[in-house]
């Protein structure tokens, strides 16, 4: 990530052209080669900006970036007060969610929270279309893939339809079933669950951790 | 579509179906808005987020019969703060008009085909006395969870039994149980679970005193006071089994007045609410019951109310607003409350309504 600070004015030409003024900005410069030019203001928005691929060619006081359609960025740096770099690495996306991650983890450590005899195969067991939370196999010896999910919803149910098909492909495996848990389920994705021979399980995110809470309850 | 109405019975009328349709504008974006259908002299005004929804007939002035989805709360918005006096509305290619004396706007309108289509209940009606229901819904309601996360605790249980039918409502801190006599609408040992949220909203539309005819079918219930049917779905899962918390007998029992216990607590709310989660204690035993609230950091609030009792004497505390709430509850000029111990769930009644108790569990207090 290098990142310019500078009093600079930015063109760019292509399905129109725009200009911006000269004036003090932040120029980014992303590893993968977006570049984006951001005023002092707006959360996330650049005034500015070619998505990568692109090529950018440093002549100094001035940078040309231009993309495969032809179009072009041309910024002119008139003077310069910062000029950084940085290393950062892999990013590991956005954790939206923190309690699905730890739910799964939870289970993962007590397969039998879910479902009595159920033992663990592995955890984010990986498919062609993404990796699922847990595949465990039941008392019988079937392996069972689960999803599991904070707020059970339709969307939930057709993820794991489309884990079962895959792993139907794989006839090594033998008789696979599904599993939808999460914390509460809408009663549209029990019946849809249900229709497609999944069992659904509600858990409680609390228990699995072990909390007695302060408040007395009634049950 | 074309109409002309009095603005307080739109505004109303919009305001009601409104507080179906959702603000979450997810899958289907219509559901935000309230469906207008003109025909002849009637409006019928509909809003759903597909869980529930409310549906309303009002007396116009028809001029072209139509169709229209509008956006719920900007329209209410709009004919709220019209003058009073006739507001019309006219449907044009690509918006709605609405006019009122000198006040002109224009809404665009949401897409009318995807509005879902609403099925007619095809279970024959039971009539229910709407005081009544009112009444129980009332007292039990509000021990219904807000919590999704735990769905069938949002719900109010009905369940047919021997002697009659119980309306029961729990968010695991207390209970409400109210009694019923026994009506055909449930089959003995039938029971349902109602989404909370569907029968507060009915106890707003019993207001107005209209018979309530009610049509249970296996997946959704339907309750018609006058022109308005309240139409949602029910909650599927197995209900916790209350009647274990019920003890068949309790060893300490406070009577108090009901008024002056909650004025007491009202005031002592004060000083409680300085800070989340303080609890009021209950100082039992002899002629008077104190009350106290000790917030820390804030200050302390003691209250001696007149009382008898009989037991052993004991402190427990409970949640300022869940007491509260289960005092208002109970009918009666005064009120019982029956206890254990410190840690065990306490029962109030009213002095002489067996036909009601309000079941709260007490709060750790050191």
């Amino acid at each position: 990530m290098r990142l310019v600070i500078a009093r600079c004015s930015v063109d760019y030409a292509g399905r129109l052209s725009a200009h911006l003024p000269e004036a003090t900005r932040l120029v980014m410069v992303k590893a993968d080669g977006c570049v984006a030019i951001h005023a002092d203001g707006g959360a996330y928005k650049p005034l500015n900006w070619m998505n990568a691929p692109n090529t950018l060619v440093d002549e100094g006081n001035r940078w040309t970036v231009t993309n495969p359609k032809g179009e072009t960025l041309t910024i002119t740096l008139h003077e310069v007060f910062s000029d950084v770099g940085h290393e950062l690495g892999d990013d590991p996306g956005l954790q939206k969610d923190g309690v699905e991650a730890h739910l799964q983890e939870l289970l993962a450590a007590s397969p039998t929270s879910i479902e009595h005899g159920l033992t663990l195969v592995r955890r984010e067991y990986p498919t062609a279309i993404g990796p699922i939370d847990l595949v465990c196999r039941d008392a019988e010896g079937n392996v069972v893939a689960v999803e599991v999910k904070r707020r059970g919803e339709i969307d939930g149910v057709e993820q794991l339809t489309r884990y079962i098909e895959r792993l139907h492909l794989d006839s090594s495996l033998g008789r696979v079933r599904g599993v939808f848990v999460a914390q509460s389920i809408k009663p549209q994705a029990r019946v849809l669950a249900e229709a497609r021979g999944f069992t659904w399980v509600e858990v409680d995110y609390d228990e699995l951790r072990g909390l007695r809470p302060d408040d007395l309850r009634l049950f | 579509m074309k109409f002309r109405c009095e603005r307080e019975i739109l505004a109303d009328a919009l305001a009601t179906a409104g507080r179906a349709a959702t603000n979450r504008t997810g899958t289907l974006p219509v559901l935000s808005g309230v469906r207008l259908d003109v025909a002849g002299d009637e409006l019928t005004v509909t809003g759903t987020d597909l869980e529930l929804t409310i549906r309303l007939t009002v007396p116009v002035g028809g001029q072209i019969d139509g169709s229209a989805v509008v956006p719920a709360r900007l329209v209410a918005d709009i004919v709220k703060a019209l003058p009073s006096g006739a507001v019309e509305m006219t449907l044009g290619d690509d918006d709605l008009a609405i006019s009122a004396g000198r006040s002109q706007f224009s809404v665009r309108p949401l897409a009318l085909a995807d509005y879902p289509a609403q099925s007619e209940p095809d279970v024959e009606p039971v009539t229910l006395a709407s005081d009544q229901v009112a009444d129980a819904l009332r007292q039990v309601v509000r021990a219904a969870s807000t919590d999704d996360a735990r769905a069938v605790l949002t719900g109010v249980l009905l369940a047919s039994e021997d002697t009659g039918v119980k309306m029961v409502a729990t968010d695991s801190y207390r209970l409400a149980v109210r009694d019923l006599p026994p009506t055909s609408m449930l089959e003995t040992g039938q029971k349902v679970l109602i989404p909370g949220r569907a029968l507060a909203e009915l106890q707003r539309l019993l207001s107005g005193g209209h018979e309530l005819q009610v049509r249970l079918g296996t997946r959704e219930a339907v309750f018609e006071a006058g022109t308005t049917r309240l139409t949602t779905r029910l909650i599927e899962g197995e209900y916790p089994n209350y009647r274990n918390l019920l003890p068949p007998s309790y060893p300490n029992v406070l009577t108090v007045g009901r008024e002056a216990l909650l004025d007491a607590l009202r005031r002592v709310k004060i000083v409680a609410q300085a800070q989340d989660a303080t609890p009021v204690r209950l100082v039992l035993g002899g002629d008077t019951l104190q009350i106290t609230a000790i917030t820390q950091d804030v200050g302390n609030a003691t209250e001696e109310i007149d009382a008898s009792y009989e037991g052993s004497e004991m402190t427990v505390a409970f949640n300022p607003d869940y007491l509260a709430a289960g005092v208002e509850a109970v009918e009666g000029d005064e009120v019982l409350l029956s206890t254990i111990d410190p840690m065990k769930p306490a029962i109030l009644r009213g002095q002489g309504h067996d036909e009601y108790l309000y079941l709260l569990m007490p709060v750790r207090v050191p």
